[in-house]
């Protein structure tokens, strides 16, 4: 079992919600194959990798909106547009999809919600 | 989250620590209707399931491709109707249509290395690059040990047939009998021949593979179990070396695993993993 599987089990082990990110499915050339997982932790550490970069940092995002809000999310990573001094140019596109497992009963994560209205990203 | 998603990633994760293989839905867009984004679907071997798509024709369809994935081993993503007709990712773009990631969750595969010679370490190797679960076994000391195969998973030294008698093989292990002779090969063939593996190969030329298979057969051996063994054995590369040989067996293996035809790409009419079979054209088909 794998970092992401570990810490899954952790997390509802001991009743704290995590965000999974999974790639679901590929186009082109992308870093990652589908199924590679990333999983992120409320404080918005994280463990595994869907590729990093630029793909990566935009899951984050609309993972902590997701824990926030518990709506799963579709995101479409695409990466198809060149940046300035960056050779990691893949050229694909990713969907990755980006839900909130929790532990039976715990519905809102621990620790100050964000404030009306910029609870999504 | 529906509190079955809890229960059904929990059996996943049980499933990835050696408990039976489960293969589980997810609804990863869809329109506005009774099955949620989100919603989780797991299906067992013996066909039972956990969760819900509704019971009706879409909930079928999708118990349909998960048996699938459960028998190609890889994670896919599916489109269906509203009423279970499974589509193209081109037919489903404009139209109502569910996506449902289908990912099948079980222990890693086993590969049992019978002999620890030059090609059985290249392939201990391999094996592991590719995520399978390695075992060696020699009945020499100097050949296994933990020196010489410092990745693998298990290295056991022991007499092939006692071992190999012992030893646990089920439908997800794959035997590559790669010893330093046809005689150790023939008596360890002999023990792995009648169990459920899913794959039996053995080293050697047409000519002396073929004596060792007769011979096992008039050891009582069914023959239809000795047809099933891959002897020669790996897919036609032209491998010459023992690490070249390797990859030549763990080609096979993988093409057994995941279903391929062994041909070059540009000759196989099959988009790549990831994309739904509907839009997979057999061979030959143009």
């Amino acid at each position: 079992m794998n970092d992401v599987y570990q810490e899954l089990e952790r997390a509802l082990r001991e009743g704290f919600p995590v965000v999974l990110a999974t790639v679901a499915a590929t186009r082109g050339s992308t870093p990652r194959r589908a199924g590679a997982k990333m999983l992120v932790r409320p404080d918005g550490s994280f463990c595994g990798t869907i590729g990093g970069g630029c793909g990566e940092a935009e899951v984050c995002t609309e993972a902590m909106a997701t824990l926030e809000d518990g709506r799963p999310r579709l995101v479409r990573v695409d990466l198809t547009n060149p940046i300035d001094g960056d050779d990691k140019i893949c050229g694909g596109v990713m969907d990755v999809f980006v839900e909130r497992v929790a532990p039976d009963g715990v519905t809102a994560p621990p620790g100050p919600s964000l404030p009306e209205g910029q609870a999504s990203a | 989250m529906p509190v079955e998603n809890a229960a059904i990633v929990r059996e996943a994760l049980a499933a990835l620590n050696g408990g039976p293989p489960v293969a589980v839905a997810t609804v990863i867009s869809g329109p506005e209707g009774p099955v949620e984004i989100g919603a989780k679907l797991l299906l067992r071997g013996d066909g039972s399931i956990l969760g819900s798509f509704g019971r009706g024709p879409l909930e079928a369809a999708v118990v349909e491709a998960a048996r699938e994935t459960l028998q190609r081993h890889g994670i896919e993503t599916f489109y269906f109707a509203v009423d279970g007709r499974r589509l193209t990712r081109l037919e489903a773009e404009g139209q109502r249509a569910y996506e449902v990631m289908i990912e099948p969750h079980e222990a890693p595969a086993k590969l049992l290395i019978v002999g620890g010679g030059h090609i059985g370490k290249a392939l201990a190797e391999i094996g592991k690059l590719c995520g399978f679960h390695v075992a060696v076994i020699d009945d020499r000391p100097e050949y296994a040990n933990r020196d010489r195969f410092p990745d693998a998973d298990e290295v056991i030294r022991g007499r092939f047939v006692e071992t190999l008698r012992d030893y646990p093989i089920d439908a997800s292990t794959y035997v590559v009998c790669v010893t330093r002779g046809h005689k150790q090969d023939e008596v360890s063939l002999r023990q792995v021949v009648e169990k459920p593996a899913r794959y039996v190969g053995m080293i050697g030329s047409r000519r002396r593979v073929s004596a060792v298979l007769q011979h096992i057969v008039e050891d009582g051996a069914p023959p239809e179990a000795v047809a099933r063994v891959h002897t020669p054995i790996g897919l036609d590369i032209g491998a010459e070396t023992p690490e070249e040989i390797a990859v030549a067996i763990m080609a096979e293996v993988l093409q057994v695993r995941r279903g391929g035809t062994g041909l070059p790409m540009r000759e196989v009419k099959k988009p790549k993993r990831g994309v739904a079979p509907a839009e997979r054209v057999p061979p030959g088909e143009d």
